[in-house]
């Protein structure tokens, strides 16, 4: 039972935030709806490398969910989705509070932790790896150390997929920056009377630190998820799909489809269908996070 | 499919905002009837064939001042990508350095590029034989020409082959034969892949034209091969698998990753002595390995003389843009490109051994015709080659050759079945395409 | 004393993290079969002039071409993105207004899209507004806040200030934009500079987009010419003068973190406003 539809500060008229958010909604019609429908009616073409132009309807969407390939990319996303994701946030956060603490030289640390994502998709990269994870590579020659036997890490299909999600943990910055932007916020008063009561580290990491970052941890979960349902550079960089499509994400598919195999119909209907299942993805988010949040858009 | 694109970019943007249109006002006719204009002409290679396209354009610059060319270069990386959106868009430039397959996925009904049979005014193709010619021919439309041409040979490790006291084969046999000495010693006398090369299974196929005399695919577009000669190729490569000549694709994924061969450490250190590779592209692997240790071997025959079945294709081809408004100034600066003794002179071998006669005249007075991609070249001059369908070529042909072998090197299927598998997925595919 | 184990954990990831630049800048005066043969960085032979010749990059134009044209695409970029960012995000996180719901929705639908769709349909628009070949289609459409994840990570950053600090700053007659400027980004600053470091960063690195809108050589960004002298189609190519010239294009990227660094502290702590 509101009183008011629109409840603004004391004064403020409902179109100041209509005129703040205005050059989103240009940009949003010009470089989000206009885009997208373009693509929506290219979906339902076949503009493939035929003679005439052709409006086929559903089609492209009735074949792609017949095909193996797109159910196996679908799938292997999926499958990294899940690993990656809720790794990749407890690395970046654990790692900011390391470097949130107040010690010499942190900013030299900082850089140096941020520097990976930095190289992004660098030659250097695709080689470390080979090095790292090649049957006689640097990982395998550890386990041996261990009396392990090696592990085939690019030619098992068990496997693969793996070094794909230790390449996207290690370039983990962006996520821990965002991490640490939010613990620089917290006022150190908390943890100091916190360890007045007597309040362990354990205690006042639980007490403290995550529900202050509550707000974060939201921002960081649903990036990273959108980010890992659409992942396509490493895949490609480090293992191009192999082994038997076991790396082969939608992202890399759709990517195919439109360039490689110059099939622009069936590229954007599996791009729809990926916008689909991330914005159904998100929404759930939104819902099972919104009691913990208190708050709504 | 491209009108159709700019309909719908029509209808959702403005189009009270016209296309700035390049078409400048002629004043005076000042080349023979050609227009004052400037032109687009547009390339993807290395610093080499950068320096030397740049220079040539300044050759023409100084001998036309009024055409001028305006250069739109870069590499290899993403640049069939930006063609063929602009493609798509209609703002291509109005000369391209064109891939063969590229004739399929843009202009699979021949209108794609402007028609080069209707510029014989200044562009003079007697330079190059009819066969050559056929490359570049869609729907009797001369989408393309062929700048130069190269086959898919064998080049080995000299040093591997001598520590071993082998010689390079002549014969299908003897290849296989080489699995037992090299394997003894933790080697393999070739690699083949299921890369975007496809060498695994190229080579099967090489093997079972040779074999055949049928073309695995046709000209235009249709599949020589039946289920039982697919069988053939892909028993082929096992035997090569089991018999150590080459790794498996396991074992190239493990030891290797995502990396090219010339990127291997395998490679380099001497553990694989030999590859399939296009003689326009064997550099890479020749720059790896300490000066002239790589060389060219025979191309594998039967033992009885028959040596056929090996692939050539054009290695490079240049195109008209059909949306040019100044086709024959095109035209003019594309046979100064592909005739020119100056012009050849300067550009060398950057885009392989030219196919035009002119050219290749003014280069062999020149006298530098040396170097692994001629001797691969004369190599192929000797035997009954098969040219290559622009079709072989598409990527997604390339993704049915090699999931077919991937699936049988790792046993997840038996070989009548992966055949069947790809010759399926190839007929539907190529009828879709064709039609 | 107490310090040793963080120190320890610092120094041995920091290894982790710092290895493969030690290795490209190794790999600089590296041959190409080195460069793939062999993990460790230390060069066979030192060999400076690999700098000049990155310099002078074999493309037909030099790297100081190059850096300049990415800074013209990256300051404009960086600014814009910033500025209509902060001002849609205050929008959603602070007022109510018509159809709020439907435009967050589609905030993050924006996002939801796989790149290489909505490069096709925004490329033929450019062309019909003869943009092509400019940077215009770079760093105009950051003006209108079309990066969905910035304005989503500021939304939820200006939530975690409390309302109270408006109200006192309305109080005090301030009005929307004051209160914005003087009162509110003060807090959320260290948001801000993540956002332009990111920005910064990830311009520096993109390559399918400029590539398709930019012709001329002469106009290329950075990460265009690195791959201008790569023909992996063709002959071999010196691998480590293209490694010298991404070395060089890390220092920007590098000096920007560092410096973004000082600024990551925001005055609700430092300034003695909390509580």
């Amino acid at each position: 039972m509101k009183k008011h539809p629109y409840q603004n500060p004391t004064g403020v008229p409902a179109y100041t935030g209509l005129l703040l958010i205005s050059p989103f909604i240009i940009g949003a019609v010009i470089f989000t709806v206009y885009p997208f429908v373009c693509s929506f009616i290219l979906g339902m073409t076949e503009s493939s490398i035929s003679r005439e132009l052709r409006f086929t309807g559903l089609k492209n969407y009735a074949e792609m969910f017949r095909s193996d390939s797109f159910r196996n990319a679908l799938s292997v996303t999926v499958k990294y989705a899940l690993i990656l994701v809720p790794l990749k946030l407890i690395v970046s956060l654990l790692t900011a509070m390391l470097l949130n603490a107040e010690i010499k030289g942190m900013r030299f640390f900082r850089t140096a932790f941020y520097l990976p994502s930095i190289l992004g998709s660098n030659l250097a990269v695709v080689i470390m790896w080979q090095y790292l994870f090649k049957s006689k590579g640097l990982v395998n020659q550890l386990l041996g150390l261990c009396g392990a036997a090696p592990v085939s890490w690019y030619g098992d299909s068990r496997y693969a997929l793996f070094i794909i999600v230790l390449l996207r943990l290690w370039e983990f910055g962006s996520t821990m920056l965002i991490f640490f932007t939010a613990l620089r916020d917290i006022p150190s008063e908390y943890y100091e009377a916190a360890r007045v009561d007597g309040c362990g580290a354990v205690r006042s990491f639980f007490s403290i630190t995550l529900p202050q970052l509550k707000n974060v941890i939201f921002i960081n979960l649903v990036l990273q998820t959108i980010a890992a349902l659409q992942e396509f550079n490493a895949p490609y960089m480090i293992t191009g799909g192999n082994p038997m499509k076991s790396t082969y994400t939608i992202g890399m598919l759709i990517y195919d489809e439109m360039f490689a195999y110059s099939d622009i119909g069936s590229a954007n209907a599996v791009s729809w269908v990926l916008f689909a299942f991330i914005t159904l993805t998100v929404v759930i988010l939104f819902r099972i996070t919104g009691r913990l949040r208190e708050e709504k858009i | 499919m491209k009108k159709y694109i700019s309909l719908i970019a029509a209808c959702c943007t403005m189009t009270l905002f016209s296309c700035g249109s390049n078409k400048q006002s002629s004043v005076t006719p000042p080349d023979g009837g050609l227009d004052k204009c400037t032109l687009r002409f547009s390339w993807w290679g290395g610093d080499d064939r950068h320096e030397a396209t740049l220079a040539a354009i300044d050759r023409w610059n100084e001998l036309h001042p009024d055409i001028t060319i305006k250069p739109e270069y870069g590499g290899w990386d993403g640049w069939t990508e930006k063609v063929s959106t602009q493609i798509n868009g209609g703002t291509e430039p109005d000369i391209m350095q064109i891939n063969y397959d590229w004739l399929i996925t843009l202009s699979p009904d021949g209108k794609g590029f402007y028609d080069l049979n209707e510029l014989d005014k200044f562009l003079d193709l007697s330079g190059f034989d009819n066969d050559t010619l056929s490359f570049g021919m869609i729907d009797g439309k001369l989408n393309a020409v062929t700048v130069s041409i190269c086959g898919r040979g064998l080049f080995y490790n000299s040093e591997i082959f001598r520590r071993l006291g082998q010689d390079y084969p002549s014969t299908w046999d003897e290849l296989i034969a080489l699995g037992k000495p090299f394997g003894e010693k933790g080697y393999y006398p070739l690699d083949l892949d299921i890369q975007s090369g496809s060498t695994a299974w190229y080579l099967a196929v090489v093997y079972v034209q040779q074999q055949t005399g049928k073309e695995f695919i046709t000209m235009d577009g249709k599949l020589g091969f039946t289920v039982d000669d697919i069988i053939s190729a892909l028993e082929f490569y096992k035997t090569l698998e089991e018999n150590h000549v080459t790794r498996t694709i396991r074992t190239r994924t493990d030891e290797d990753g995502n990396a090219a061969l010339y990127q291997s450490a395998e490679f380099i250190n001497g553990n694989i002595a030999g590859v399939l590779e296009w003689g326009s592209a064997v550099g890479k692997y020749e720059s790896v390995l300490p000066d002239g240790v790589l060389e060219a071997g025979p191309l594998l025959g039967d033992g009885n003389g028959n040596t056929s079945g090996w692939l050539i294709k054009p290695s490079l081809m240049y195109a008209v843009s059909r949306n040019t408004s100044h086709p024959d100034e095109a035209a003019a600066f594309l046979d100064f490109l592909l005739n020119d003794a100056s012009c050849a002179e300067i550009l060398g071998t950057t885009r392989g051994i030219p196919a035009s006669r002119f050219a290749e005249e003014a280069f062999e007075k020149s006298g530098s015709l040396t170097g692994l991609a001629q001797e691969s070249d004369s190599l192929f001059e000797q035997i009954d080659t098969v040219t290559i369908s622009p079709y072989m070529e598409l990527s997604r042909m390339k993704e049915f050759y090699n999931t077919a072998i991937e699936k049988i090197s790792y046993d997840s299927a038996d070989i009548p079945t992966a055949a069947q598998e790809l010759y399926d997925s190839a007929e539907k595919y190529l009828e879709k395409i064709r039609k | 004393m107490k310090k040793l184990p963080a120190y320890i954990l610092l120094i041995m990831t920091a290894a982790v993290m710092l290895y493969p630049l030690l290795w490209l800048i190794g790999a600089s005066f590296k041959s190409n079969s080195e460069i793939y043969s062999t993990a460790w960085f230390v060069p066979e032979h030192f060999d400076f002039s690999v700098y000049k010749k990155a310099w002078q990059t074999g493309t037909g134009h030099s790297l100081g071409k190059y850096f300049f044209n990415t800074f013209m695409v990256i300051l404009p970029k960086t600014l814009f993105a910033v500025l209509s960012s902060v001002l849609v995000a205050y929008g959603f996180a602070r007022f109510d207004f018509p159809m709020k719901k439907f435009f967050f929705a589609l905030l993050m639908g924006s996002m939801f899209m796989p790149a290489v769709v909505t490069v096709m349909p925004l490329y033929l628009m450019w062309s019909k507004l003869g943009m092509l070949d400019t940077y215009i289609p770079l760093t105009l459409p950051s003006l209108f806040a079309c990066e969905g994840m910035f304005v989503f990570i500021l939304i939820q950053f200006f939530k975690g200030v409390p309302k109270e600090f408006d109200e006192a700053a309305r109080i005090d007659g301030c009005g929307t934009l004051r209160t914005l400027f003087y009162v509110l980004l003060p807090c959320i600053r260290p948001a801000v500079v993540t956002i332009s470091v990111f920005t910064f960063l990830w311009t520096m690195n993109d390559f399918l987009t400029p590539l398709i809108m930019i012709n001329s050589t002469e106009k290329y960004t950075l990460a265009l010419a690195l791959r201008t002298s790569v023909d992996s189609t063709g002959q071999g190519y010196e691998e480590r003068k293209i490694i010298a010239m991404s070395v060089l294009g890390l220092i920007p990227s590098v000096t920007v973190f560092a410096a973004a660094q000082k600024k990551f502290v925001s005055s609700m702590t430092a300034g003695g406003l909390s509580g």
